[in-house]
């Protein structure tokens, strides 16, 4: 059964219409004609520059507590507050926001090597790889949500975090999202290349006696690169909100590490008290999600033909 | 048609054998011995070999799989580590009409807000109405559930100084319990379902057999209402699938954090206590329970759109 899935505003699907041979240049020059989307960058990579390098200037601990100062308001010695245990705000902030970052980092390079390599195969060489990589995603694709990625974590969590420690941590974290986003993208590439195999300049580049590989390298890849930009873009937003959500399930990021959700989280029982310790890190947070989400639409107008 | 239904309910049964052995495959290679973890203290060789049996360890993987299938087939989903070996089945019985009720009241909300303002952001396109209702969707969109609970419950409190009344701030047994975890719950896919409603019926005005039904003079209301919200209707109907992937992700962030007792608070309770069996029953029931749903959305599909039938 085919179905043309809906249009929903934030991930558009494409329409063969919509294949944009755009030239990653060209799209990075296109995209900052929308002033939205140079504001989205801007803030975006201000974030971006925080969670490298806001802990080197920074040098408050994010792990030490400050008896003097439990559960303090913006202060001068602690400029965003404290926590209920007198952990400084900014500090754990700053390090939560680096590990939202880098995991969503591993995801999307997942995504790209595993999901749009595999869905580009697929839709390219047809047979059993694609039946295989459409199996595969549908299976993947019958667990709801953040269903399998908190079965694999909850599973192998404790004991990966004793062999390999938090760094481990967090590739299991980003393993077990990217199973959620992964079959998305294959699922995606594969459409559109699937689409492509039908145009005419794929069949003019055959009968010219291309070879598989230059197909793909030189027809191929150029075509479906801008999808496969917005889509990680687009991505990104959901990574970051899934994370937070295994680490505040308990899943995540261990504690006294800092991870953005179970922040929050922590700080809801103190919230009569000081707001500011829920607000800071969700601010950030939907910061993070609005931005990126601004940029992919603003990526997917730019690489859009119609729109040009 | 018929054939299209009997190839749904040919692929069911291979559907459900992955998810079960996906979810029995990753509890299988759990490293460390649950067994041991269990006994805690205790050393005694003779219980060790009473326990692996009753849990059905000592069975190579092939044949545990084979249990745990003709166990599922019974309703049978193993005991659990920690609560004292009840069955897991009772303890998800426990749950599953609290969560079930839970979400779909949700759904039936979100669904009831949802397609109207989508409608209303549609029609009145380039107005007032459609940007608010366009920032709100934004909203909704950017603020995951653990982060409008906080929001709620100041807002809870405020209200709670300035009049001496308020919503419980988590718990559950009584109607009053129901508010903020509905709210919250059906805020992402109430979103979600209004910004699909809006681009489809957007998609529907620009085509050309509603200039035609204007052109030769129909009344508005019936080109709206025959014409478009009939064709419209159709792509609505696939978000039903993923706002119900959203609830099953929100019941675990709104069960636990409400101290709700439905199957998401399990969950969360027998991943912290390490009770693999509960994560894997609670797992398998959910997943399952989707593919059920998502069959029943696909047929609902075919039936009111006959391209599809004609296609399937």
């Amino acid at each position: 059964m085919s179905r043309t899935p809906p249009n929903t505003g934030i991930v558009r699907l494409h329409t063969p219409s919509d294949i944009a041979p755009a030239a990653p240049i060209g799209l990075f020059r296109r995209l900052l004609r929308s002033r939205l989307s140079v504001i989205s960058l801007l803030v975006f990579a201000l974030i971006v520059l925080l969670a490298a390098f806001g802990p080197v200037v920074y040098t408050q601990s994010a792990t030490r507590p400050d008896y003097a100062a439990i559960n303090a308001i913006p202060s001068a010695e602690h400029i965003l507050g404290t926590d209920n245990l007198g952990r400084d705000t900014l500090a754990r902030l700053l390090s939560g926001l680096r590990v939202s970052l880098i995991v969503a980092l591993y995801v999307e390079t997942l995504n790209i090597l595993l999901g749009a390599t595999l869905g580009l195969l697929a839709g390219y060489y047809g047979g059993i790889l694609d039946v295989l990589v459409t199996r595969v995603a549908d299976i993947l694709f019958a667990f709801p949500g953040l269903l399998l990625a908190i079965l694999v974590t909850a599973i192998f969590g404790s004991s990966v975090t004793e062999q390999f420690g938090g760094i481990g941590r967090l590739m299991l974290v980003a393993g077990s999202l990217s199973l959620v986003s992964w079959p998305l993208m294959a699922r995606l590439v594969r459409s559109q290349v699937l689409v492509l195999r039908e145009q005419e300049f794929v069949t003019a580049a055959r009968s010219l006696g291309a070879t598989h590989q230059r197909m793909i390298l030189r027809h191929i890849i150029p075509n479906v690169g801008g999808i496969i930009i917005v889509a990680s873009t687009l991505d990104v937003a959901s990574v970051v909100v899934n994370e937070a959500v295994l680490s505040l399930l308990g899943l995540g990021i261990q504690p006294p590490d800092p991870s953005i959700g179970k922040m929050i989280t922590d700080a809801i029982p103190y919230l009569e008290t000081n707001a500011w310790q829920v607000f800071f890190p969700s601010a950030a947070l939907m910061l993070i999600v609005l931005t990126v989400s601004f940029l992919g639409d603003g990526l997917r107008e730019a690489s859009d033909p119609q729109a040009r | 048609m018929l054939r299209l239904i009997l190839r749904r309910f040919i692929s069911l049964p291979f559907v459900i054998l992955s998810v079960t052995f996906l979810t029995f495959i990753v509890s299988y290679l759990a490293p460390g011995d649950p067994i041991l973890a269990l006994m805690g203290n205790q050393r005694d060789p003779e219980i060790y070999a009473r326990l692996r049996t009753l849990y059905g360890l000592d069975l190579p993987w092939y044949q545990q799989y084979g249990e745990y299938l003709g166990g599922l087939l019974q309703g049978d989903l193993g005991l659990s580590f920690r609560f004292a070996q009840r069955p897991v089945i009772e303890l998800i019985q426990g749950g599953l009409p609290v969560s079930f009720g839970l979400g779909l009241t949700a759904l039936s909300l979100s669904v009831l807000i949802g397609i109207p303002l989508g409608l209303v952001a549609a029609l009145y396109h380039n107005t007032p109405a459609e940007r608010l209702i366009m920032a709100l969707i934004l909203a909704l969109y950017a603020i995951p559930s653990f982060v409008l609970i906080p929001i709620l419950q100041w807002i809870n409190y405020q209200v709670y100084l300035a009049t001496g009344w308020s919503l419980p701030a988590a718990g559950w047994g009584r109607p009053e319990h129901w508010v903020m975890p509905v709210v919250v719950l059906s805020a992402a896919s109430l979103g979600y379902i209004a910004r699909v409603t809006r681009s489809s019926v957007r998609e529907v005005l620009e085509q050309d057999f509603i200039r035609t039904a204007r052109a030769k003079g129909l009344p508005e209301r019936r080109v709206r209402w025959t014409h478009m919200f009939r064709n419209a209707a159709l792509p609505i109907l696939t978000v039903i699938g993923p706002a119900i992937a959203f609830l099953v992700t929100g019941a675990f962030v709104v069960e636990s954090l409400f101290s709700i007792p439905g199957i998401g608070f399990l969950s969360v309770q027998a991943i912290q206590q390490r009770d693999y069996p509960v994560i894997q029953g609670t797992t398998v029931i959910l997943a399952l329970s989707v593919v059920l749903m998502n069959l029943v959305t696909d047929l609902l599909y075919s039936v009111v759109d006959p391209r599809v039938r004609l296609e399937g």
